[in-house]
């Protein structure tokens, strides 16, 4: 693969994008729109954080929510970038006569997928403004927002990837298009989805004693521990999880918080990994620090040490990977068969 | 009949190359060749393979089986080295519409691994050979179809290719356009390219080409060389002269068969030789002849006689 190939491919798909659309409008309408949310958001959290001490920390859930936001945005721009990157070109009639050139398909595919990849992250930059108001309100490291960037900027690469494979597999755009919101929509909810129907097929059941020589019940526990990697490819929990953790902090009374119930972020993470916990597990806090026992009273590593990111992130560049290697499989040329309904040129 | 051509003096050699898709045979032992320094006609009707067989000589198409050799490599196992050399110019297309007529050919040039100065060069070189150089800096969609349409046979050249593979290139360019063509593609042919050219514009074809290519149902029906054809093709001719009477009165006296029409004659259909025999013999006769001229052309003849025998 030689790099000015698709340095060649990028610039043209750039050139060709910026020339198409109304962009200066389609972005402002964005920002205004980011304005709008942040503005209304900040408002509504100062009348929730009452204290002065709580207030130093509206960064947090500002930022939460509105990363949210952001990603949520992104799922839904990101697929219209390249769903019709392949089969769009071959209904204009203007794939072929790249394909009789010396662009080899992978240069063709890493090319417009860069080139749309980059629309996305224009994007995703124009809202950078709204996070740094979040960081200067308090809470968020910088640390912390870099990697959240660059967890969205990752996922709008792999929902890209992903419809432009589509892209490239389906005869019509309009069924890649609709398809990959059918995928982006299978992978935000369709794995909340999911898991909840796993959930009771993993259930068991249980024997106890009731204490002080009671008599004997069984119980259900829901096995969780099973399960939880149907919500690993959900983009929120990706995002979520992978936040590095606001430091905790105590409260006046001493106690220490162990993750920020008004952040969205911190929320979904912290939840997502107790489910990796296994049921009936105790905590004990004996003063050096708390300690977690599974129902058999041996030590277990905690919640902290148990990320579902790892396992997400994997799955979304893998992905990504794997549909870019589609795409530039289907471009391959001498064709030998084709999709139904496709003419070569 | 051609003589056999060695694969190294060859523009394009194709040898029973069948390809079917699904159920459909687009394809069904087709054999040809194009030599260097010739323009050759693919003729036949719709639906006869010749689109097909562009697309797999110009390495897009992967046919079921037989061989084909493009610029004397194998467009299946070595398609870069195809690519390098061939220019083809499909029959439906679409350009860029956002960019300039400049940043299309450029782009194009980039494609095909040329330096940024040789693509200048070239790209100055061929839009005034096709007279489409004050458009450099204006964008493609001003331009009408059949400036697109010379435009696309521009990126076809970009690249100096030695052999040239047209789908239907003269559909929508204006008579002058097509007076045009026909002196490029003459013009790349006494250079040395092997053209391979499809169309349906028969009478066009009959000036551009050297050899002619018949298909029909995916198959070679023919190859002929023009020479040959307007030899051997047995056409009508139309004469006027000055004085009809007279004109009857000769044709009657040689025992030609004709019909009247009016202005002239209409004599049945002969030979060139037999043609020539007999305006010598009007001439000679005293008839004042104005007007000699065969009705049709010799490809026409020959590819309705083609298409009638499939009906």
């Amino acid at each position: 693969m030689s790099a000015s190939h698709v340095a060649l491919v990028v610039g043209q798909e750039f050139r060709i994008r910026l020339r198409t659309g109304r962009w200066r409008w389609l972005l402002g309408v964005w920002v205004l729109l980011l304005a709008l949310f942040t503005i209304l958001l900040d408002t509504g959290l100062r009348t929730g954080y009452g204290s002065e001490e709580d207030n130093s920390l509206r960064g947090v859930p500002l930022f939460g929510f509105l990363m949210c936001f952001i990603l949520g945005s992104m799922l839904v721009i990101s697929p219209a970038l390249t769903s019709q990157a392949v089969n769009g070109d071959r209904e204009r009639g203007t794939l072929a006569t790249l394909q009789v050139t010396r662009l080899r398909p992978l240069e063709i595919a890493t090319g417009k997928l860069l080139a749309a990849w980059g629309v996305g992250l224009v994007a995703l930059a124009l809202s950078v403004p709204f996070a740094g108001y979040a960081l200067y309100r308090g809470g968020i490291q910088v640390e912390r927002m870099a990697v959240v960037y660059g967890v969205v900027a990752l996922l709008i690469g792999t929902v890209c990837a992903v419809s432009q494979a589509l892209s490239a597999l389906l005869a019509r755009s309009i069924t890649s298009a609709l398809l990959s919101y059918v995928v982006t929509a299978a992978l935000t909810i369709g794995t909340v989805i999911a898991f909840g129907l796993a959930l009771p097929l993993v259930s068991e059941e249980r024997q106890m004693r009731a204490p002080f020589g009671g008599v004997e019940y069984t119980y259900t526990v829901q096995r969780a521990d099973q399960v939880w990697w149907l919500l690993a490819p959900n983009p929120f929990v990706i995002l979520a999880d992978s936040a590095p953790r606001v430091p905790p902090r105590l409260t006046r009374e001493g106690y220490e918080i162990r993750w920020e119930s008004h952040d969205p972020l911190s929320a979904i993470g912290w939840e997502v990994r107790q489910l990796r916990m296994p049921p009936d597990y105790t905590v004990e806090d004996n003063g050096d620090g708390i300690r977690y026992y599974d129902s058999e009273g041996t030590e277990i590593p905690p919640p902290d040490e148990l990320p579902v990111w790892p396992f997400g992130l994997g799955f979304a560049v893998l992905l990504g990977v794997a549909s870019l290697a589609v795409t530039s499989v289907r471009l391959r040329t001498p064709a030998d068969r084709l999709p139904r309904g496709i003419r070569v040129a | 009949m051609e003589p056999v051509v060695t694969p190294g003096a060859t523009g394009v050699l194709v040898e029973d190359v069948w390809r079917s898709f699904g159920d459909v045979n687009a394809l069904r032992g087709m054999s040809l060749t194009a030599p260097y320094g010739q323009v050759t006609a693919l003729v036949g009707p719709n639906g006869a393979g010749k689109t097909t067989l562009l697309l797999v000589l110009a390495t897009l198409l992967r046919p079921d089986r037989g061989r084909a050799l493009v610029a004397g490599v194998s467009p299946t196992q070595d398609p870069d080295v195809v690519r390098s050399r061939v220019g083809w110019m499909p029959d439906v297309f679409g350009v860029y519409d956002q960019l300039t007529v400049g940043e299309y050919l450029r782009f194009f040039g980039a494609a095909y691994n040329l330096g940024r100065a040789a693509v200048a060069a070239k790209v100055t070189e061929l839009l005034s050979l096709v007279h489409l150089s004050e458009y450099i800096d204006r964008p493609v969609h001003v331009l009408s179809r059949g400036q697109k349409q010379r435009l696309a046979l521009t990126r076809a050249l970009v690249h100096g290719p030695r052999v040239l593979l047209l789908d239907e290139p003269a559909s929508g360019l204006d008579p002058r356009s097509r007076v045009e063509l026909r002196d490029i593609l003459r013009g790349l042919a006494a250079q040395g390219a092997a053209v391979l050219v499809s169309s349906h514009i028969l009478t066009e074809l009959e000036e551009i080409a050297d050899r002619v290519v018949l298909v029909a149902g995916g198959a070679t029906v023919a190859e002929h060389s023009m020479a040959d054809l307007r030899a051997a093709a047995n056409r009508t001719y139309r004469v006027r002269a000055t004085n009809g009477p007279a004109l009857a009165d000769a044709l009657t006296h040689r025992g030609t068969a004709f019909s009247t029409v009016d202005g002239g004659a209409e004599l049945a259909a002969m030979s060139e030789e037999q043609a020539a025999d007999t305006l010598a013999a009007l001439v000679s006769a005293g008839v004042r002849v104005v007007a000699f001229e065969p009705l049709g052309g010799n490809l026409e003849s020959v590819y309705l006689a083609l298409t009638e025998e499939r009906r």
